[in-house]
């Protein structure tokens, strides 16, 4: 029983960031209609800019942090220019593709700067560990937990609580039309891919203590994280967050009791049969069009 | 595309090609040829799921895995020749598509492209664990050459002319499924597809068919590659060589047969033409795949045979 309550907090802090990473996804699919198949790349270069900037920082975790953040905006800014741009009003497939070798191009980059071996970095709490009753919980998980929440928060207030929120939902809708409202549509997109990689930097930043990180690790995670978009039910806040832990459940409960071998392949089943039970994911989607 | 005698021409020009291929390349090039018209037979099958039905696959690995394996292991366990291991294999593997194909073909665009990602991580899971049957990470060694009667394919130069002959085949029967009432059913459903179920054309039908020709092709593609390469292992037929196969597809022209091959040339010499970029070589390659789908969208065939036909048009 203690055993699982650990195994749940642990499972809830890895959902949280299939959560945020879901996020960064959907976001950059309702704002700007792109599939992201680069998702899991920005992830690991996030959490390997963290790396760097809390090894340059000398512990002064909130100016590491703050330098990662901004870094990532700087990412999110190229990509819009370099690959966004190009690949804008193409077919699906061609997005498919051209973030798919974008996302190669940015692991292949991560490699030469950083190189194949795992790194493990310090979490801001260190290693300390919360003691209730008898179960043992890293401050970290608390700390992945809440960061998550919050930031799912203030994502919710931005789109709908905001001007700059309503002008994205409008994009979303419909470009053309937000367009001809005087909304500029260009600038909205650039802002979006400046987002849609800070969360994915902040996953990889929260990331980072929990796992071992390499440069490989980004596809994985994309899938996990695509899963937990599904799940949820595609462009719904909530929808994320509950996806994102069901995954993180499925996956960690699934390695403790069933098998660690194929925990991804449980999620995969999972995604699959809500892909033909309920289609449109727990929370639902506004625009359905998945047939 | 010109139809008749121009047609024919271009396939007598580019068998021409091909038959001169060998002479004047090292042995190393050759066996990346090889290697590259495997990979080709692979690319024709997704030409029928992605170029013909328009199905969004990035799961076409799995399928040449699951050919290799079953031929690999059918050898192995029963010491049948090739000849019969490879269509129990395709028979597998088509078995495998309809299976997995009847509830995942539902979904649409990206969440179609997403389950077929799912689908190929999902094999390549069980090819690692699997360890009592597919040998683990460790993968499958010793598997026999192909051979007929006494005479076996064991040099590259053997092998590339037996290439030339399986190619030939699958093209014929390509082209025959391609202008057959399925084949027209598949371009109609990729353009249309509601307008075909009011038609009487089952989309659903015809996408698993597709899905099915394209995991045959690639179960082909994938016992050859099993008993020319001897070993196979799981991270064969990982999701990159999905994508790579995809992305041979899309140079080449995405409904072109011949466009299939000449990108599965291009994309397998990539590396050898690219050996100049050393470690920064993926970067290279995944720079040069947006700019060539942002300046040329039809593929390198279909934008040569643009330029050709604008070039013709001017003098005549």
């Amino acid at each position: 029983m203690l055993e699982f309550v650990q195994l749940l907090v642990n499972a809830l802090a890895i959902g949280c960031i299939y959560a945020v990473i879901a996020l960064s996804f959907e976001i950059a699919y309702e704002a700007t209609g792109v599939v992201n198949f680069a998702t899991g790349q920005l992830v690991t270069v996030g959490a390997f800019v963290g790396a760097s900037a809390i090894a340059y920082g000398h512990g002064n975790m909130p100016v590491s942090y703050a330098m990662t953040i901004a870094a990532m905006a700087a990412v999110g800014l190229a990509f819009f220019v370099t690959v966004y741009l190009p690949l804008r009003g193409k077919s699906v497939v061609t997005i498919v593709i051209g973030t798919v070798a974008a996302g190669i191009a940015i692991q292949n980059v991560s490699q030469l700067v950083w190189g194949p071996l795992p790194a493990v970095v310090a979490s801001p709490f260190g290693g300390r560990i919360l003691h209730l009753s008898k179960t043992a919980i890293p401050f970290h998980s608390i700390f992945v937990i809440a960061t998550a929440v919050i930031l799912m928060g203030c994502i919710w207030l931005l789109l709908y609580r905001t001007p700059l929120g309503k002008q994205f939902r409008a994009v979303a809708q419909d470009p053309e039309v937000a367009m001809l409202m005087g909304i500029r549509v260009w600038r909205l997109h650039g802002v979006t891919w400046i987002l849609v990689a800070v969360l994915a930097g902040i996953a990889g930043l929260l990331l980072s203590p929990i796992w071992f990180i390499d440069v490989s690790m980004g596809d994985a995670l994309a899938l996990d994280a695509f899963a937990a978009a599904v799940i949820g039910g595609f462009g719904s806040i909530p929808g994320a967050i509950c996806g994102g832990v069901l995954v993180g459940l499925c996956e960690i409960l699934g390695a403790a009791y069933i098998s660690s071998a194929y925990k991804d392949a449980l999620v995969f089943l999972l995604m699959i049969g809500f892909l033909l039970l309920r289609p449109q994911g727990i929370f639902g989607e506004r625009i359905g069009d998945r047939g | 595309m010109t139809s008749g005698p121009g047609k024919i021409a271009a396939y007598v020009v580019g068998a021409l090609i091909l038959l001169s291929l060998p002479y004047g390349i090292s042995s190393y090039g050759l066996r990346v040829l090889d290697l590259s018209l495997i990979s080709a037979i692979a690319v024709i099958g997704l030409c029928f799921a992605f170029g013909y039905a328009g199905l969004l696959h990035l799961g076409q690995a799995a399928f040449v895995g699951i050919g290799a394996y079953a031929s690999a292991l059918l050898a192995a366990r029963f010491g049948l020749g090739f000849w019969v291991t490879m269509p129990c294999a395709l028979v597998i593997a088509a078995i495998a598509a309809i299976i997995v194909g009847v509830p995942m073909l539902r979904l649409r665009g990206h969440y179609l492209a997403l389950a077929t990602v799912g689908l190929n991580v999902t094999t390549e899971i069980v090819a690692k664990n699997w360890e009592s049957v597919t040998g683990g990470e460790d993968g499958l060694s010793a598997i026999p050459t192909i051979g007929i009667g006494a005479f076996r394919f064991d040099s590259d130069l053997r092998f590339f002319y037996l290439m030339l002959a399986m190619l030939a085949i699958v093209i014929a029967i390509g082209l025959a499924i391609r202008h057959s009432r399925f084949g027209r059913a598949m371009i109609a459903v990729r353009d249309d597809e509601l307008a075909c179920g009011a038609s009487g054309v089952f989309a659903l039908r015809t996408k698993v068919l597709a899905f099915t020709i394209a995991a045959v092709f690639g179960a082909l593609s994938g016992a050859l590659y099993a008993h020319y390469a001897n070993y196979i292992s799981p991270s064969d037929f990982d999701f990159v060589h999905s994508i790579a196969y995809l992305v041979m597809l899309i140079v080449g022209g995405e409904t072109s047969m011949i466009g299939a091959i000449g990108g599965a040339i291009l994309i397998g010499f990539a590396p050898e033409m690219l050996r100049f970029v050393g470690e920064a070589y993926l970067a290279v390659f995944g720079i040069g795949v947006i700019v060539i789908l942002v300046l040329m969208p039809e593929g390198i065939v279909g934008t040569l045979s643009r330029l050709w036909r604008s070039r013709v048009a001017r003098h005549v």
